[in-house]
């Protein structure tokens, strides 16, 4: 090929390099998930430097589907103080032990289906009588510099599913949005739903 | 925040069962979020508790004999903060910055993790079991030998019931009454009270007097209550003109004495003559022996006269103190002062039964003589307190047995044979008697922290285990023992740890027979020396128990601003004949002992005297304490005043010479004068009449009548907002729009900072480390790695690298030339600027103006380019310099348990990021989130900052500036209100300060 | 019959700056063999090399753990916030003006005597504003954020601070970097073509070839390129002005006395060109020497460029004046308050060394002799470097040692770290420079070529007179040649 040709292709090449590097930029250094789920979760603020669809192995395998679905408990039930408190609340061993002191592991036949024994109550009895606290694996976190209340969420009628996704109907928790920046504040300017609408101000989450 | 809830007693085992949740905060910015974290729940869920709620016990500090009510916040099983109990008659919701650190000594990361066992000479830890097997041995030994007698027990002095049943415990095993000891207490003043009025100490009304005039007495450091002295002499100098006078008469001038209106400086030693002068003795005498000016003498003994009420307060400790505190106490009688300003029929209990210093060299010199067979201590450190001279070491090892209670490992316990560490105060029961008929209850806030244990449930569980004693200890524990002897019993009790007080009288314990054989200090002018040597306990760390907690160490000497160091102090004439500067290392020497340590060159203090704080120099307290200063009471010798047993702390002079060498002094001050820039301002009082509100009119289009409010935006910020112009709809405001939905911008959170009443304790400051997780930068072992001044104590600060967000600048006013000074304290922080100058220039939005007007830094969007501070005219932004906030740095400022005091509100900065003073916008949300929860507005006055909350003077206030039902709004109109540099740079800041109001000498006593 | 003019008697000729002449240079392959000769590394070289590559590594070994253990290790004393590394920054941006002042402006007042000395001028300028670019991200307390400060669509929904200067700083760095370097490789191609032409071996051929844009040498190329290069000069010399100026806004945008001016901009790019000039000497005396261009480099281009020196010498020592008695004229406390401290106070020392530097040594060269006294020519430069170096110290330490709240007032003393890292910066730059002048000419071939008269004919032997009737006898030196 000819001189002329040659040179053409420098210019080309600092496009390339150029589309590349915004790409990325705008792209952020996504962390993989540890299993992709593909729904994305809400209005496609989509994963930058954020673990969404992260859905990683629980010491027990509690599904909130027989808990939420079957037994129609209330997410209040367990997560006792996300209404009035910053902080959600994590069921106390007790709690569960609460139920699971009469439901044990051994499960008895129930219409089509047979007798069993339930591995994941075995384990929780475990647990309670070596006194010992469940380490369950932190699945939705925010950094320590963001301050999310979840109270005042819930007591503005933000669900539970709006941020953690349709959980009852998970067999095995996953995060749902991808939490970061622009998904909070998508929310707090009213884009999802007007009545939502709260202070977008840094100062109101970040101090 | 929550109501001081009531805790059953029951179920509070379960607390610290929370592990993993609760140390979220100490994680750094920027840290990544997909490592795997655990959330760890309860075991079994506690009652009365909610995770990320605080909860409010009601308890009574302990830091010193005084017995203030404290307020532990505590959360998911730990307690990360005290404030002042606003229901204590004490304190009225004040703490001082020792009491703010308390919670420092509950996670010391050097306490002792368990009992401690001397084998083959060295302390090894061992069980509980065996410790108490141990003892239990040596108490059946004692007992069946009969040397149960030759027992010693040294308690620090507290108030209260403990007293009464330690002495019960002991008249049980057949030994003596315990010693009560407390080397701050101001033994000679608590004898000549109890001569003169019958109570070791009257409470004093300064608000009633109309001229105070103390000699020596440092009534807002470490002489008597200081907590609640100072609430009452704020609130006198806060009535303006009618407010008291205040002459301070003394060696060295203090904190106390910077108070002062005037100071009037004397030779040690020549107390007692002026005193005998003002209560109308020969006036010439006592300027010859003191070297002050008669006229000064006359005219003050004039005023004195005329003055009507007065207040007259005697403090020092010297040969024939005692004869000093009783001439003054006779002076009040004889100016009528009794029963108005000084008030015997409402006495201060704290320190009843306190046993004297002579009482404790007693028992040294017993001991060495090895009369004592058994010793136990607790919560004293009499080798580190006493003069070396008094060879308590010697003493100590004469014992076969010693035990120490002690929490921390200090140099006497480090030479006991058994160690059973007794609870923090905050993990502990008990009660205090700080006034007649109040009781102050005592309750933990959290599970212990170590495997430690309360010295009474000990002490119980061995008369249990000794079939001689058992029968009469029934009660489970402490706790149960307190119930049952409580006046009023369980309902009592229980209804009284709602507030932490309750009315009733505690019996107490016989008072100690004082012995009165000790050696009589000889009159200072008849020792050795060319310099009097002035030896005080510091106001920072106390006796030095202060000295193992950083905050203490980095907070500056409120007079010197000097921390992590041990200073000399001397005249600034004196200095400048012998060409010594601040900073040279003088050498002085006494027959006692010698000491080397860099001057300090202070207008202060008396000429040819020289001055020590009194609390550095530990060689085994831990790794905050250790290495750190020198101890000056190597120099002292072990005389005492006699008559009322009090050692003498102000006893010998010194020969001080000039070394060769240079240290510099770690200080936090750059330029101690003004400059003439309006900084800290004050006021004559007779020129108080004639001042005019500094009020600032500018008109802006579209706010015509826009005057002047602190925190109100400026005109070019208004611009900005699209307020300017014909057209306002120019710029779309969003929430800055006063009319905005979120109505944010209709609030301006302001403060006023009230001079009059400020004392510069720097009590703020200490609060403000406590709730800001404030890292503090001079510990020893944060100064390695780096890449100047390796390993001084303190480098970091050198280096101006303190991260004080609100700190206490303290200017001279006059007195280059010798003559009179006037110090000048000004709390500094930011200022929240309407127009501030860091805001534009940051590049990255990191610091900004919010619609409700605080000055905002959000930590995770800094990139730190420092344009912002070097932009910012009040300097008071501040730099993380290294990894205060990483574990894995050297810098590490919160090593293990230490950061389970990190209030989990507050970010914990990353290294590269600048910080300030946030105007506590993690209690303004939360307020807010409550007040939302609650569907209401924020209240008037319903919270306020961590430093407004602490202050013991009551001068700051904290508010919305643009509602006027809030406090702030209408101090903010006060006539002395100005602000800094706002003339100058045009800065609309929302911090007001109030001028301080000045008393000169009335122009009779001109010439003074 | 064309006039022969005999050269002036006179010793030391004050030579016109417009039309200097290289009367040493005979032909075109003269200039070919004599400045792409000077392209084969030598052992020398590589141990310059080697030695920048050195000082850089420390630099970078110091940077690293400046990142690991956090800036303190540096010497900032706080409320000096910025200390060496902005200094530095400043000082590079500075030498970096120089270049293209050179080869834009004097280009368009068709000043002859930057022929021979723009190109060195012009990579310098590259090199220097690289290296400058380093320090506002090495500056940072958290240089792995540094992106926040660009302007682009992203996840947090912000955008920078548009009213801060320091964004503003950003674009413009890049702005000048993109244009110089331009600038610098336009220049560059017809030599690239040459050097192309000359080249035997395969892989270097090719590269030359493709950087020389498949140049023929074409009456139309030289066309386009004669357009390109002065729309380029154009371009560049606004940029000469806006660029330090809105450096200087980093420092007069701010309220801290003694930045608060409105002088900075124009004082800022009088002291760039200034410094700039100064590190022309610094390089070009060495390099004409060791690579014995004298004949290209005369001392008449030198004296030349003494002469500008001089000139934004006495611009600068104007503009101290005028700092100095807005100090005092303000009337404000705090302008005093920081003149004083300044000049007298704890940082004389440091104003002491600047205006010696800057103002009283450069005098000198109102002396033609020392104007022509190349090793003069090069201490002076050195001088110059330093006194800029402190200049941009003074401007910015005693400042903020000494700003609006005396409490603060304090002392400010670099770290080992922080001479590491300005000698890392010595290095990068110093490492760029040699491999530039052994890999592409360091003066521009063609633009000489210009000069030298062309190849013709001559049917007869004309005696001394070229065609363009100039006189062509001279002495093999040039008269005042000294060194």
């Amino acid at each position: 090929m000819t001189v002329r040709r040659k040179w053409a292709v420098i210019p080309g090449l600092f496009a390339l390099a150029a589309v590349a590097v915004l790409l990325s930029a705008y792209q952020g250094a996504a962390t993989r998930p540890d299993t992709i789920i593909t729904d994305k979760g809400a209005w496609g603020y989509s994963a930058a430097s954020s673990p969404q669809g992260r859905s990683p192995e629980q010491p027990i395998h509690f599904p909130h589907p027989t808990h939420v679905q079957t037994l129609g408990m209330n997410c209040l039930y367990c997560h006792y103080s996300a209404n009035k408190s910053t902080d959600p609340g994590l069921p106390a061993v007790s709690t569960c032990m609460g139920c699971h002191l009469a439901i044990g592991p051994k499960r008895p036949a129930m219409g089509d289906r047979p007798a069993f024994e339930s591995a994941e109550l075995t384990k929780l009895q475990q647990y309670w009588n070596e006194k010992k606290p469940i380490p369950w694996v932190r699945i939705h976190h925010v950094p320590d510099y963001v301050n999310f209340p979840h109270m005042t969420h819930v007591n503005a009628g933000v669900t539970c599913q709006t941020c953690h996704g349709q959980v009852q109907q998970m067999t095995q928790v996953y995060q749902y949005a991808s939490l970061n920046m622009g998904w909070c504040v998508n929310c707090h300017v009213g884009n999802v739903n007007p009545a939502w609408k709260a202070r977008y101000d840094c100062s109101v989450c970040h101090y | 925040m929550t109501e001081n809830s009531a805790p059953s007693g029951v179920g509070r085992r379960e607390f610290l069962k929370i592990l993993g949740a609760g140390s979220a905060a100490t994680a750094a910015i920027g840290c990544s979020s997909d490592r795997v974290e655990r959330l760890i729940p309860y075991l079994t869920q506690p009652d009365e508790t909610v995770p990320g709620v605080s909860t409010y016990y009601a308890s009574t500090c302990r830091e010193c004999s005084v017995g203030c009510g404290v307020l532990m916040e505590t959360r998911d099983g730990r307690t990360f903060k005290l404030e002042g109990n606003p229901d204590h008659p004490l304190n009225r919701g004040a703490l001082c910055a020792r009491g703010q650190a308390a919670v420092q000594g509950l996670y010391n990361p050097d306490r002792y993790r368990g009992p401690m066992i001397r084998k083959d000479d060295k302390l090894v830890p061992a069980t509980w079991t065996e410790a108490l097997q141990l003892l239990s041995q040596k108490l059946g030994e004692a007992q069946s030998a009969g040397t149960a007698g030759n027992a010693l027990f040294i308690n620090k002095h507290e108030s209260g019931s403990f007293p009464v049943f330690l002495d019960r415990w002991l008249a049980d095993f057949g030994m003596p009454a315990h010693l009560s000891y407390d080397s701050l207490a101001d033994h000679a003043v608590l004898a000549a009270n109890r001569q003169s009025y019958g109570v070791s100490w009257p409470s004093l009304s300064f608000s009633a007097a109309k001229l105070i005039v103390s000699i020596g007495a440092d009534f807002l450091e470490n002489w008597g209550a200081s907590v609640p002295q100072q609430l009452d002499f704020a609130d006198a100098r806060a009535k303006l003109e009618d407010a008291p006078r205040f002459v301070y008469i003394g060696p060295r001038r203090s904190l106390t004495g910077c108070n002062a209106d005037q100071w009037i400086a004397c030779k040690p030693g020549s107390e007692l003559a002026i005193a005998k002068a003002l209560a109308g003795g020969s006036v010439e005498s006592a300027a010859e022996a003191s070297g002050v000016p008669a006229a000064t003498l006359e005219s003050l003994q004039k005023e004195l006269a005329g003055a009507g009420r007065s207040l007259v307060l005697a403090g020092g400790s010297g040969a024939g103190a005692l004869d000093l505190a009783l001439a003054v106490n006779a002076l009040n009688r004889q100016l009528g002062n009794v029963g108005t300003t000084v008030l015997p029929d409402q006495p201060i209990t704290s320190f009843e039964g306190i046993a004297t210093d002579a009482d404790l060299r007693a028992a040294l010199e017993r001991m060495r003589a090895g009369q004592v067979s058994l010793l136990m201590l607790r919560g004293v450190n009499p080798l580190f307190t006493m003069p070396r001279a008094a060879r308590v070491p010697e003493a100590i090892r004469a014992v076969p047995f010693k035990v120490s209670f002690s929490s921390y490992p200090d140099e006497t316990s480090e030479l006991c044979d058994l160690v059973l560490p007794d609870h923090h105060p905050i993990e502990s029961w008990g009660d205090a008697q700080p006034l007649a008929g109040v009781i102050s209850l005592q309750q933990p806030g959290m599970d212990p922290v170590y495997d430690t244990r309360q010295t009474a449930d000990v002490l119980i569980d061995l008369a249990k285990g000794n079939q001689r004693t058992a029968a009469r200890y029934t009660a489970a524990n402490y706790m149960r023992w307190l119930i049952e002897n409580f006046p009023g019993g369980t309902a009592a009790f229980t209804a009284g740890l709602q507030k932490g007080i309750t009315s009733g009288s505690l019996p107490r314990a016989a008072a100690p027979a004082h012995v009165s054989n000790a050696p009589q200090a000889p009159a200072i002018d008849d020792t050795k020396g060319d310099f009097y040597l002035v030896v005080y306990p510091s106001p920072t760390l106390g006796d030095g128990s202060g000295a193992n907690k950083p905050w203490l160490q980095e907070l500056p000497d409120p007079v010197t601003k000097i921390c992590w160091q041990t200073w000399i102090e001397i005249n600034q004439q004196t200095a400048r004949k012998l060409g010594i500067d601040s900073g040279d290392i003088l050498h002085v020497e006494t027959d006692m002992g010698e000491l080397e340590a860099p001057a300090y060159v202070y207008m202060g203090i008396q000429e040819n005297t020289v001055a020590i704080a009194f609390g550095q120099g530990h060689t085994a307290y831990g790794r905050y304490a250790e290495g750190v200063g020198y101890n000056p009471g190597n120099l002292l010798p072990v005389s005492f005043d006699a008559a009322s047993g009090s050692l003498a702390w102000t006893a010998t002079r010194a020969k001080v010479t000039k070394g060769t060498t240079f240290a510099p002094l770690v200080t936090t001050e750059g330029s101690a004068r003004q400059h003439g820039r309006g900084i800290a301002r004050s006021i004559p009082v007779d020129e108080l009449p004639h001042l005019e509100m500094e009020h600032e009119e500018h008109d802006m289009p579209g706010k015509p009548d826009q005057s002047y409010l602190p925190g109100l935006r400026s005109r070019m910020a208004a611009d900005a907002m699209g307020e300017v112009g014909d057209s306002p709809s120019r710029f779309q405001k969003g929430m800055y729009d006063p009319e905005h939905w979120s109505g944010m911008a209709k609030r301006r959170w302001a403060m006023t900072i009230d001079l009059a009443r400020c004392t510069g304790c720097s009590a703020c400051v200490t609060a403000c480390y406590a709730e800001n997780n404030i890292p503090t930068v001079g510990a020893p072992y944060q100064t390695t790695h780096t890449a100047f001044l390796h390993g001084v104590p303190g480098s970091n600060i050198l280096k101006g690298r303190e991260m004080n967000w609100i700190r206490l600048e303290r200017y001279w006013e006059g007195g280059e030339d010798g003559g009179e000074f006037e110090p000048r304290f000004v709390p500094m922080l930011c200022q929240h600027c309407g127009n501030a100058p860091c805001e534009p220039v940051c590049p990255v939005y990191a610091t900004y103006h919010s619609p409700d007007g605080l000055n905002v830094q959000v930590y995770n969007r800094c990139v730190g380019t420092r344009y912002c501070s070097n932009n910012c005219p009040y300097k008071v932004r501040y730099f993380n310099w290294f990894g205060y906030g990483e574990p894995a740095r050297p810098q590490y400022a919160w090593p293990e348990r230490m950061n389970w005091q990190l209030n989990p509100d507050v970010t914990v900065r990353g290294k590269g990021v600048m910080e300030k003073c946030t105007f506590c916008v993690q209690r303004i949300r939360e307020s807010e989130h409550r007040a939302k929860a609650e569907g209401r507005e924020v209240k008037p006055d319903e919270f306020t900052t961590a430093c407004a909350q602490a202050c013991p003077s009551k001068a700051i206030t904290f508010g919305d500036a643009a509602d006027d039902e809030w406090s702030v709004a209408r101090m903010a109109q006060d006539r002395r209100a100005y602000h800094v540099f706002h003339e100058q740079l045009n800065t609309y800041p929302a911090v007001v300060y109030l001028q301080k109001v000045t008393h000169p000498a009335p122009k009779s006593a001109a010439g003074a | 019959m064309a006039t022969v003019v005999s050269p002036s008697p006179d010793s030391s000729p004050n030579i016109p700056s417009a039309n200097i002449q290289l009367p040493a240079i005979q032909s075109y392959t003269q200039v070919n063999d004599e400045i792409i000769g000077t392209l084969r590394p030598t052992g020398k070289w590589f141990a310059g090399l080697g030695f920048a590559i050195l000082c850089m590594l420390i630099g970078a070994t110091a940077w690293t753990y400046q990142i690991y253990m956090g800036l303190g290790v540096a010497g900032y004393t706080p409320p000096v916030m910025w200390g060496v590394y902005i200094v530095t920054f400043v000082f590079w941006v500075g030498i970096g003006h120089a270049g293209t002042l050179i080869s834009a402006i004097l280009y368009l007042f068709r000043a002859g005597f930057r022929t021979t000395i723009y190109r060195c001028a012009e990579a310098m300028t590259v090199f220097a504003v690289m290296t400058a670019g380093l320090f506002p991200i090495l500056h940072l307390g958290r240089p792995w954020k540094f992106f926040y400060l660009i302007p682009y669509p992203n996840w947090r929904l912000i955008w920078p601070q548009f009213k801060s200067p320091l964004v503003w700083d950003v674009f413009a760095i890049l702005t000048y970097l993109t244009v110089s370097a331009t600038f610098l490789y336009i220049g560059l191609v017809p030599d690239l073509a040459a050097m192309r032409d000359r080249e035997k071996h395969p892989v270097r051929k090719q590269i030359y070839s493709v950087l020389s844009l498949g140049w023929r040498n074409s009456d139309r190329e030289w066309r386009h390129f004669a357009r390109a290069y002065l729309f380029l000069a154009a371009f560049s010399t606004p940029l000469v002005l806006s660029v330090h100026s809105v450096v200087s806004f980093d420092f007069a945008m701010s309220l801290v006395p003694g930045w608060h001016a409105t002088l900075f901009a124009p004082y800022f790019v009088a002291g760039a060109i200034f410094s700039g000039i100064g590190m022309v000497f610094t390089i070009i005396i060495p390099v004409r020497r060791w690579f014995n261009l004298k004949k290209y480099v005369t001392i008449n281009h030198l004296d030349a460029a003494a002469k500008l020196c001089l000139f934004t010498s006495l611009v600068v020592g104007t503009a101290y004046l005028v700092e100095f008695f807005i100090g005092w004229y303000s009337g404000s406390e705090f302008e005093h308050s920081y003149w004083w401290d300044r000049v007298f106070g704890q940082w004389w020392w440091a104003a002491w060394i600047m205006l010696l530097c800057n103002c009283v040594l450069p005098l000198t060269l109102f002396s033609q002799k020392l104007r022509r006294n190349t090793t003069w020519l090069f201490m002076l430069s050195i001088f110059i470097n330093l006194g800029m170096w402190f200049e941009r110290f003074v401007i910015f330490e005693p400042s903020l040692s000494h700003e609006f709240e005396p409490w603060q007032w304090t002392a400010y003393a670099p770290t080992y770290i922080d001479w590491a890292i300005l000698l890392g910066s010595f290095g990068f730059f110093s490492m760029w420079f040699l491999l530039f002048i052994k890999n592409l000419p360091i003066i521009a071939i063609s633009e000489v070529k210009e000069i030298v008269p062309p190849p013709v004919r001559a049917p007869h032997k004309v005696e001394g007179i070229n065609v363009s009737g100039m006189h062509l006898e001279f002495e093999p030196e040039t008269p005042g040649e000294r060194d």
